[in-house]
């Protein structure tokens, strides 16, 4: 129970930086930290019915479930291509606002359609 | 008027969370039990039906290897992306790491000092040591940990190595941005061909092609772990390469 209490605290921190940070680049952080409880939370789960490994060989038996590995292996994949481009969006913020600060990018487009 | 902006988005922020909170703690903190019926079919079955003895390999490559095609599909289209949205800003990200920097004379004193040679001289040697290892867990997935994804994210961090660790005079054909990019679609490419092959032997999309012929099973997950690992290497690759202000 513990380990989920401190999974569901390692999500809401990524949420809470998401909505709370000004920042761009912290909130970037705060999708992956989301991304991560996720891909831990789906592992412990699957490993709770078996002790070994997926990888057979003889007398291996009781191994824990590979269908989350698997389907987390995507995941994984999908929140890499995602940071990604979200950075590379940042960087093109920055390049026309000169900040990362979305209240001040917020600004300066206010100020420039005015 | 100030402090009641403060206090607004304070508030704001509490109620979001409250209400994530109130979503995911159901997720979280369920007690159903995890089903066991897939596991004991692919413990008993998975290794006689993929040849795989890794079984999360046998599920990726195996039973859902369209799900892996749609996978590197999403990879291809972030990449393409990514490099897009770069290339458009116009001017090289990493200052530090572009050719600017390297004009001694010119750069700033803070500018010089962000390269040192510890990193020119550890990156530099570690890179092919890296490479090679990625090359291991790229084809030897079926047996052992590994796979084409997670070989290909070593290769990856091979060639950000040699990139990193490379002065500007002795560069390889690795970190050229248009070399990764034809790398990545000749990867890509094969991944089709690999998946169409088996239509023309008969056994269907993503079927083995190789198995009228008497060849192992297994064959075919590591020529598909290959295919995608420099598919994925290179993609990455690029990308990192491309942030570091290498492309034209």
């Amino acid at each position: 129970m513990l380990d989920r209490l401190l999974l569901l605290l390692l999500f809401l921190i990524g949420f809470w930086g998401i909505i709370a940070r000004r920042n761009i680049i912290k909130k970037i952080f705060g999708l992956t930290i989301i991304n991560s409880a996720v891909v831990i939370l789906f592992i412990l789960e699957g490993s709770r019915i078996g002790n070994s490994t997926p990888i057979m060989s003889s007398g291996i038996a009781d191994v824990v479930d590979p269908v989350p590995q698997a389907l987390m292996l995507t995941a994984i994949v999908i929140g890499v291509c995602i940071t990604a481009l979200a950075l590379a969006m940042a960087f093109r913020l920055y390049r026309s606002a000169g900040t990362f600060d979305i209240d001040e990018i917020r600004r300066k487009i206010h100020d420039e359609a005015s | 008027m100030m402090k009641r902006q403060r206090v607004i988005s304070f508030l704001q922020t509490f109620l979001a969370l409250g209400a994530v909170l109130a979503v995911v703690i159901p997720v979280f903190l369920s007690d159903f039990p995890w089903p066991t019926s897939a596991r004991d079919y692919l413990e008993a079955h998975g290794v006689a039906d993929s040849g795989a003895r890794n079984l999360v390999s046998a599920i990726y490559l195996g039973y859902r290897a369209f799900d892996t095609l749609g996978e590197t599909i999403v990879l291809l289209v972030a990449v393409s992306g990514t490099i897009g949205i770069i290339a458009q800003s116009g001017v090289s990200l990493a200052r530090g790491f572009g050719e600017e920097a390297l004009d001694r004379k010119t750069a700033s004193p803070r500018l010089r000092h962000r390269r040192t040679e510890l990193i020119d001289v550890v990156t530099g040697k570690l890179g092919p040591i890296v490479l090679i290892f990625g090359l291991y867990v790229m084809l030897f997935g079926h047996l052992s940990p590994g796979g084409g994804f997670q070989g290909g994210v070593v290769i990856a961090s091979g060639i950000v190595f040699i990139a990193l660790g490379s002065k500007n005079e002795d560069s390889t054909r690795l970190q050229e941005a248009g070399m990764l990019a034809r790398i990545e679609a000749a990867g890509f490419l094969s991944l089709i061909l690999a998946a169409l092959s088996g239509m023309v032997t008969g056994s269907g999309f993503f079927g083995n092609p190789l198995a009228g012929m008497g060849a192992s099973p297994v064959s075919y997950i590591v020529i598909l772990n290959a295919v995608i690992g420099l598919k994925v290497g290179a993609g990455i690759g690029f990308m990192c390469v491309a942030m570091m202000g290498r492309v034209e």
